[in-house]
């Protein structure tokens, strides 16, 4: 039992780190651009088909893959952006765009369903199936090497946020759309280049979780975005430390009560965990009260 | 270029003329064809009751909206039509009536910010520091939240903003908004070295009387139609305005310490000045030393 649970911990810090990368994604693009990307989910299976096609058909390692799926996954942000989220305008945008990028979900879903099936595709390498001992238990590779990604990927957005001019624009963006434009920022382009760069960090993070989970195929996408959905509540709507924190935190909590407990309750904690936190503080945890002036 | 019939104080060219505007937010135009002039150098007041159209008038003028029909000049090139960025890149800047700045970032990040059009960073560097000497007090909270200072204080943080890009028209939409009396005077104290720095300045006041105090042009918009045009002194004197507006004619007699007489004098000396960086630096040094 101890060593379950010190296995079910180490596993939910390091498979929660990949977690906070796609839940960053997804809580930037709020931030920015006022919508919620219900397609996030099945973009991160993209992520993972995209990575296995690499590494099947061209024996591109899976971390080297990333250089190429990375790019192109930001392609596939910017041009849903541009062509689903862009012409939303209005009063009733948010919600909108719910039902905009549900149907990129479906659309994408569909797609994957015809050319891969519903057969569940697992990534692997060396590294995926070998690891060091510790704590009594054999810690796959992949978890420490997908940690040390989504840290690096983590930290850099958050230099970039903090530390450049143009994640200074980015901020600004995010607090005010009128003052940004009057400062002669364009809006418009800082939408669709944070909407590639949230959907972009999916790519990294399919990879890492088609190679550590127990596989997905296109169905997958609707299990991943309610979690990440919970997640970026919980951490707070627009807040990168929030959906950092709040990631780690589910997902180490499912892991040990699926050992404490039982497989069946994790879900329900994991829910029910959300539900407690909102009721006292319904902006999430680190999330601001007040919402962004226009 | 036809002059209105009630010409003001003639002080320079029209920097900025706004000819037969019609312009609205969607729903119906708010602007009916308003025709007005900015003048080089001075301070011009728009007032008018709630829904007259002043911010809608901004608006237009700074890009954020196109009108309709109608054209906006400056200096006799074409503004109506280009994009906020196009706007500031001519030199005409907004400081919005609702608090703009970021609050969240640090009043240093917001200035830095006001010069974010500005491709080379030495040129950024050295306007901050012209902007911070302007606005000795600002120094002292660059690195607080900006959303932590006082009305007051954020209006100056605004102000020095807009500076970054040395515009050669500031546009301020209500500036007074929510301040005490005693830090409005500090805001007006403020708008009145920027003008003798060389600015420009457009400016909508809901406060008519002491916008139009300090302002060298008044213009009354009503309905989305210009109903008067003068001098400062003009619109604030004017019986029926003062009745409108003023909340009772204005009865203070000229030259009882009110910015009547002292514009005349002022704005010669700004008009003659070329809008530029240098000469408002050289400016502002000969103001140290001349009056008083």
């Amino acid at each position: 039992m101890g060593r379950q649970l010190s296995e079910a911990i180490v596993d939910g810090i390091l498979g929660g780190s990949v977690y906070a990368l796609m839940a960053v994604g997804l809580t930037l693009i709020f931030g920015v651009l006022d919508i919620i990307n219900i397609a996030q989910g099945i973009l991160v299976v993209l992520g993972g088909y995209l990575s296995y096609v690499l590494s099947v058909h061209l024996h591109l390692d899976l971390f080297v893959g990333l250089l190429v799926t990375v790019p192109a996954m930001f392609i596939v942000g910017v041009a849903i952006q541009w062509a689903f989220i862009r012409p939303l305008r209005g009063r009733e945008r948010t919600s909108m765009s719910l039902l905009a990028t549900y149907a990129v979900a479906i659309i994408i879903e569909g797609i994957l369903y015809i050319i891969f099936g519903s057969n569940y595709v697992n990534l692997s390498a060396s590294y995926t199936t070998t690891g060091p001992k510790i704590f009594g238990f054999y810690l796959n590779y992949i978890y420490i090497y997908g940690f040390l990604m989504a840290l690096v990927l983590v930290v850099g957005i958050y230099y970039t946020l903090y530390r450049t001019q143009f994640g200074r624009t980015i901020r600004a963006t995010m607090q005010d759309h009128t003052a940004a434009r009057i400062v002669g920022i364009n809006v418009n382009r800082v939408q669709a280049l944070t909407f590639g760069i949230g959907v972009a960090v999916t790519a990294a993070g399919g990879m890492v979780f088609g190679a550590t989970g127990g596989g997905f195929n296109p169905n997958t996408g609707y299990d991943l975005i309610s979690r990440l959905l919970a997640i970026v509540i919980l951490g707070g709507l627009g807040s990168i430390a929030g959906a950092m924190v709040a990631a780690i935190f589910m997902i180490t909590l499912e892991g040990v009560v699926t050992v404490l407990w039982s497989p069946s309750w994790s879900v329900v904690v994991f829910y029910g965990a959300l539900v407690v936190v909102l009721a006292f503080r319904p902006q999430g945890l680190l999330g601001r009260k007040a919402a962004r002036a226009q | 270029m036809t002059s209105r019939s009630a010409e003001p104080v003639t002080t320079g060219a029209p920097a900025l003329e706004i000819q037969d505007v019609v312009a609205g937010y969607g729903g119906g135009d708010v602007l009916h064809g308003v025709t007005m002039q900015v003048y080089e150098g001075g301070i011009t007041c728009v007032v008018g009751p709630n829904g007259a159209g002043k911010s809608t008038l901004l608006g237009t003028i700074s890009g954020l909206l196109n009108p309709r029909l109608g054209r906006v000049s400056l200096r006799g090139e074409r503004l109506s039509g280009k994009s906020p960025r196009q706007v500031l890149d001519m030199g005409v800047v907004l400081v919005p009536q609702n608090h703009s700045l970021f609050r969240e970032m640090t009043v240093r990040e917001n200035i830095v910010l006001g010069g974010y059009i500005l491709r080379q960073r030495g040129l950024a560097d050295r306007r901050l520091d012209s902007v911070l000497e302007m606005f000795p007090q600002v120094t002292e909270w660059l690195g607080k939240k900006a959303g932590s200072l006082s009305g007051g204080q954020q209006r100056l943080v605004e102000f020095a903003r807009c500076l970054m890009l040395d515009p050669s028209l500031v546009i301020l939409d209500e500036p007074s908004m929510g301040l005490s009396p005693k830090v409005l005077k500090s805001v007006f104290d403020a708008v009145r070295m920027m003008n003798k720095q060389g600015k420009t300045i457009l400016l909508v006041e809901q406060n008519a009387r002491a916008g139009l105090r300090l302002s060298t042009h008044g213009v009354v918009l009503e309905n989305g139609r210009v109903r008067l045009a003068g001098s400062g002194s003009e619109v604030l004197h004017h019986p029926e305005i003062g009745a409108l507006y003023l909340g009772g004619a204005v009865t203070a007699p000229p030259g009882s310490g009110t910015p009547g007489p002292d514009a005349p004098a002022a704005v010669p000396a700004a008009g003659a000045a070329a809008p530029d960086a240098g000469v408002a630096g050289s400016e502002s040094a000969a103001n140290g030393t001349a009056p008083r």
